[in-house]
């Protein structure tokens, strides 16, 4: 058959189109699947690391006896859903690890610790045979009974306690998942664009054969069928490939974190790769393959032309606007997603045609260097290229943005995690008061201890607080006492001058959703109800809290009236130059129990900035996937581009310019292209930065992340943009040497 | 002699093709001098645009020497002696040869005037006189215009332009009126001889047009010295 002739000679004389093409899909789909699969981890990592800091409800005996074996089967047998958790404490690098039993969390359900019996292996859960093994070599230990809920009831001998290892990160890892997703989107706008350009960069090649096809009678319906045909047969043949690829990828990725633990652990506690590939991931890469290079044809070919024209440039920049005033002014999540996209639909259209304008008049101005009529000719190349590479270009700018934006988010995440962390485990040691004990003789017994630190009484309870006409709003309450230094450290949004001062003189502090959701700001006079007493108190400052969607309030322990019933209290304290097992020892007789539990903060602080750190880990990664796709797509693109271009940069040796001259020019030109794109980068990175940290993140949970830049990396992603122009460079080099060799072929 | 532009002493090449050695050219021997000009005329693939290539330094013989303006060079036997050979011929060809193809002779990106203007600048001359060569030969109008946006014998006139913009001692042309009509080739022609009478530069012309041929003071017809003999 002619058509099948006519298509396989083609590639015959040009198998690098065809490499091209398949090159790309591959990449494109292991890219995706790196992705999907990375997202599915950093989800369950998250999802473990809050486990291992959430708060559950733990059983004890009311005799004040550590349970064992013994209780856990009497507890079973009664009927209750318990499960063990065993909490082996090793010394520092190891660190803490749980083991927990899958089996016996079966009646938990959804809400089962430690996440779903099948996915044990993620840091820092073991299975609990594996611990106790740990536990036998002389490891410290202690085991808990957990329970399902708080409302079951228990057999005689038995009570319910509140587990808490630390404050709650749900929805700080909420908030990352949702980013995480929004930049998924992102990569597969990215694959689509790279993929698009390299297949359009082939029929715009193959243009005139198609012409001759048709000029010999084949119908041009014919010509899209078989080109359809194509591709369809040559995405199937390119995806699983790239599957594998991708999984083998994110499983190294993800894999290398998890050996360090193993190494530290001797256990496996980090299931790298998934065990199957993930089909979904093909199936979407395949209808993008097919969608993103068939689209012409179904598109009217006015459309196409109006894309360009001066008329469909005003259309641009009205969609870059309205998407710009739709992100800053959106009320709900699915605009600001809506609007995100038209600003990059908007920037994509444009940003080709204005650097290519931008070389232009740079080429036109007749001062200093732009008189060198060497250097207006490099300058008109470059405006070329920028109008020929155009979707390559955005494709490279899209993903230069998403690094950006991933780096300064993570960064952010990440700071702001630690500091979180930092700030609400501010003491060494964390003391829970015992049930029925009395907080208030401890209280008086650390303070009469010489030598010992920081220390303060943390009370947690409920009040009301009143809103306008007369209503009032249950919201946490959060009680220091005394207004410790442990406390100095805390990042306040806002605030007046010595706010802890403020708050001892009985100001209140606010978390910041709750200053959201009700409108306050500093300054502003609160009507809050404790118990039976009425307090009207100034707000002295807005405090950050990622952890929970509930509005809290913070006083001073001295504002509690005598009625209040606490629902929770502990100490943090710093043992300065005291023991603190001597402390544990004295709050035993204090309290006379014969057991104190006290957690070691620093540990559960690098637990969970442990799993949290391989998250970031995995993201970065993620996002440096896609610059790397990014920047061998236009050394693909480049490279194909510059055969029809390589006689000119010939004609420059014709006319005598040395071969190194000609090399320089060279370098130039593709150096200034990649930077170019790196600048026009820039402003969207920082502008998707602001949307994920103060558009998303407020409209989703109520807080806001800090925004902040680190232009540092900006630099880091020029040198990275340098050394891609200096690898085109090399790689049109190597085609002007071989193609004037080839036309030499002498002997 | 002496006072010769171009002087070719038995020159060789041949090229391999498919593991088997065709030679081209074998033992040819010419001598060009100012305001000269020879035809190379012969079949197709009788080696016209390779006599050419080797007479700018695009590509090296087998054998032979060759004398341009005064520089002359042999066969390079050491990698040294290739690499400043190549540099010397860069820069012959930058000030003092000029060649003109049958088509692509300008950048797509510049207008005719800044063509002219670059490869002017090339061969050191200061700028400032491109509009008037363009005049000269008869595209002044289309100065602004882009290589895209001008006929085939407009844009062959601007390339001409370019050469003696740059005030060469050698114009080397491989058919630049081929891909132009009857009528066009002869006004490019008349440009292209009158331009080379007036500058005295020497010229030589390789094209399959007898009549245009005809016109130059010397022939030299590759097809009665085809080195392989048969074909
Ligand atoms: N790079 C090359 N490799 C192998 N053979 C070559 C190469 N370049 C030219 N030849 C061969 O050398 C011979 C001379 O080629 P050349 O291009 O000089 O011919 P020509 O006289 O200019 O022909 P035309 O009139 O068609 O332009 C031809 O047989 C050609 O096939
Ligand atoms: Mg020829």
């Amino acid at each position: 058959m002619m058509l099948v002739r006519a298509f396989i000679s083609h590639y015959r004389r040009h198998p690098l189109q065809l490499a091209a093409l398949a090159l790309m899909i591959v990449l494109a789909t292991m890219l995706w699947t790196g992705v999907t699969v990375l997202t599915d981890q950093a989800r369950t990592s998250l999802f473990q690391s809050e486990q291992a800091v959430a708060t559950r409800v733990h059983v004890v005996r009311t005799d004040a006896q550590p349970v064992g074996v013994d209780d856990f089967a009497q507890l079973r047998m009664a009927g209750v859903c318990v499960a063990p958790w065993l909490e082996i404490q090793r010394p520092p690098p190891e660190g803490r690890v749980i083991g927990i039993d899958p089996l016996a969390m079966g009646c938990f359900g959804e809400a089962a610790p430690g996440g779903n019996a099948g996915e044990l292996d993620g840091a820092p859960f073991l299975d609990i045979s594996e611990a106790a093994k740990l536990a036998d070599d002389g490891y410290d230990s202690r085991l808990y009974l957990l329970t399902a809920n708080g409302s079951v009831v228990l057999p005689e001998g038995y009570a319910l306690r509140d587990f808490s290892l630390g404050p709650s990160t749900g929805e700080l890892a909420d908030s990352f998942l949702l980013n995480l997703d929004a930049l998924s989107l992102l990569v597969l706008l990215i694959t689509g664009l790279l993929v698009r350009s390299v297949h359009r960069l082939g029929i715009a090649q193959r243009q005139q054969s198609f012409d001759l096809l048709y000029r010999f009678g084949v119908p041009r319906e014919r010509v899209r069928q078989f080109l359809a045909l194509e591709l369809v047969v040559l995405t199937g043949i390119c995806v699983l490939p790239g599957l594998w690829l991708g999984a083998q990828l994110a499983g190294m990725l993800g894999g290398g974190f998890g050996q360090a633990l193993d190494s530290l652990f001797d256990v496996t506690v980090y299931a790298g790769s998934a065990e199957s590939l993930p089909w979904q991931a093909a199936g979407v890469m395949v209808v993008l393959v097919l969608a993103v290079c068939l689209v012409d044809w179904l598109l009217p070919r006015r459309w196409q032309t109006a894309a360009v024209s001066a008329r469909g440039r005003l259309l641009a920049v009205a969609v870059l606007l309205f998407g710009l005033v739709g992100v800053a002014l959106a009320p709900g999540l699915g605009w600001v997603f809506v609007g995100t996209a038209l600003v990059f639909a908007g920037t994509g259209w444009l940003t080709p045609g204005l650097l290519a304008l931008l070389a232009r008049w740079l080429s036109d101005r007749t001062d200093g260097k732009a008189s060198d009529p060497l250097t207006r000719w490099r300058r008109r190349e470059l405006a070329v290229m920028f109008s020929h590479l155009a979707l390559p270009v955005v494709a490279l700018q899209f993903a230069m943005a998403t690094v950006l934006a991933v780096q300064a988010l993570v960064t952010t995440f990440e700071q702001t995690f630690d500091e979180w962390l930092a700030q609400r485990l501010e003491a060494e040691f964390y003391v829970e008061v015992p049930r029925g004990a009395d907080a208030g003789l401890a209280a008086e017994h650390l303070q009469s201890l010489a030598g010992i630190g920081a220390w303060h009484r943390v009370i947690r309870g409920e009040a009301r607080m009143t809103v306008d006409k007369g209503e009032s709003v249950p919201v946490d309450l959060f009680a220091l006492t005394p207004v410790s230094d442990l406390v100095a450290g805390w990042t306040l949004l806002a605030s007046i001058d010595q706010p802890w001062r403020g708050l001892e003189q009985g100001g209140v502090m606010l978390n910041e959703q709750l200053a959201r959701r009700r409108q306050l700001d500093v300054g502003d006079n609160l009507t809050v109800t404790i118990a039976d007493s009425v307090i009207s108190a100034d707000i002295v400052a807005i405090y950050a809290d990622y952890g929970r969607p509930a509005g809290e309030i913070l006083v001073a322990g001295g504002a509690l009236p005598e009625s209040f019933r606490a629902r929770f209290e502990s100490f943090s304290v710093n043992p300065g130059d005291l023991d603190m097992a001597d402390i544990r020892e004295q709050l035993a007789d204090v309290w006379s129990v014969p057991e104190v539990t006290v957690r070691d903060n620093a540990s559960i602080r690098a637990l969970a900035s442990q799993v949290f750190g391989q998250t970031f880990l995995l993201t970065r990664a993620i996002s440096l996937l896609t610059l790397v796709l990014a920047a061998i797509a236009l050394l693909i693109m480049g490279w194909v581009f510059f055969t029809t271009r390589v006689w000119y940069f010939r004609l420059l040796g014709i006319w005598g310019l040395p071969a190194r001259a000609i090399q320089r020019q060279l370098r130039r030109l593709s150096v200034t292209l990649t930077l170019a794109v790196t600048m026009a980068a820039l402003p969207l990175g920082i502008w998707l930065t602001w949307v994920l940290v103060s558009r998303i993140n407020p409209l989703a949970f109520g807080w806001s992340l800090p925004m902040d830049l680190y232009p540092l990396f900006w630099i880091e992603l020029g040198l990275v943009a340098a050394v891609t122009g200096l690898v085109v460079a090399h790689l049109m080099r190597r085609q002007l040497v071989q193609r004037a060799g080839e036309a030499q072929g002498e002997t | 002699m002496s006072s010769a532009v171009l002087v070719a002493r038995g020159l060789s090449k041949d090229f391999t093709s498919g593991g088997q050695r065709v030679p081209v050219l074998s033992g040819l021997s010419l001598c060009v001098r100012p305001g000269e000009s020879l035809a190379v005329v012969g079949r197709s693939g009788s080696g016209k645009s390779t006599l050419l290539n080797l007479l700018c330094g695009l590509q090296a013989p087998k054998e032979g020497l060759i004398t341009v303006a005064g520089e002359s060079f042999r066969r390079p036997r050491k990698s040294s002696e290739r690499s400043d050979d190549d540099a010397r011929w860069a820069e012959l060809r930058r000030r003092s040869i000029g060649v003109v193809f049958q088509e692509a002779n300008l950048m797509p990106a510049l207008s005719l005037v800044d063509n002219v203007r670059l490869r002017a600048h090339l061969a050191g001359h200061a700028t400032g006189g491109e509009r008037g060569w363009l005049e000269r030969l008869g595209v002044g109008a289309e100065a602004d215009r882009y290589p895209d946006q001008v006929s085939g014998g407009q844009a062959q006139r601007a390339a001409l332009a370019m050469v003696f913009a740059m005030a060469p001692a050698l114009i080397l042309a491989d058919e630049p009126t081929g891909s132009l009509d009857r009528h066009t080739a002869d006004a490019v022609a008349d440009c292209l001889f009158a331009m080379q009478g007036d500058s005295g530069c020497a010229l030589v012309l390789a094209t399959h047009d007898s009549e245009l041929a005809a016109r130059c003071d010397h022939l030299l017809d590759l097809s009665a010295l085809d080195p392989a003999g048969t074909e």
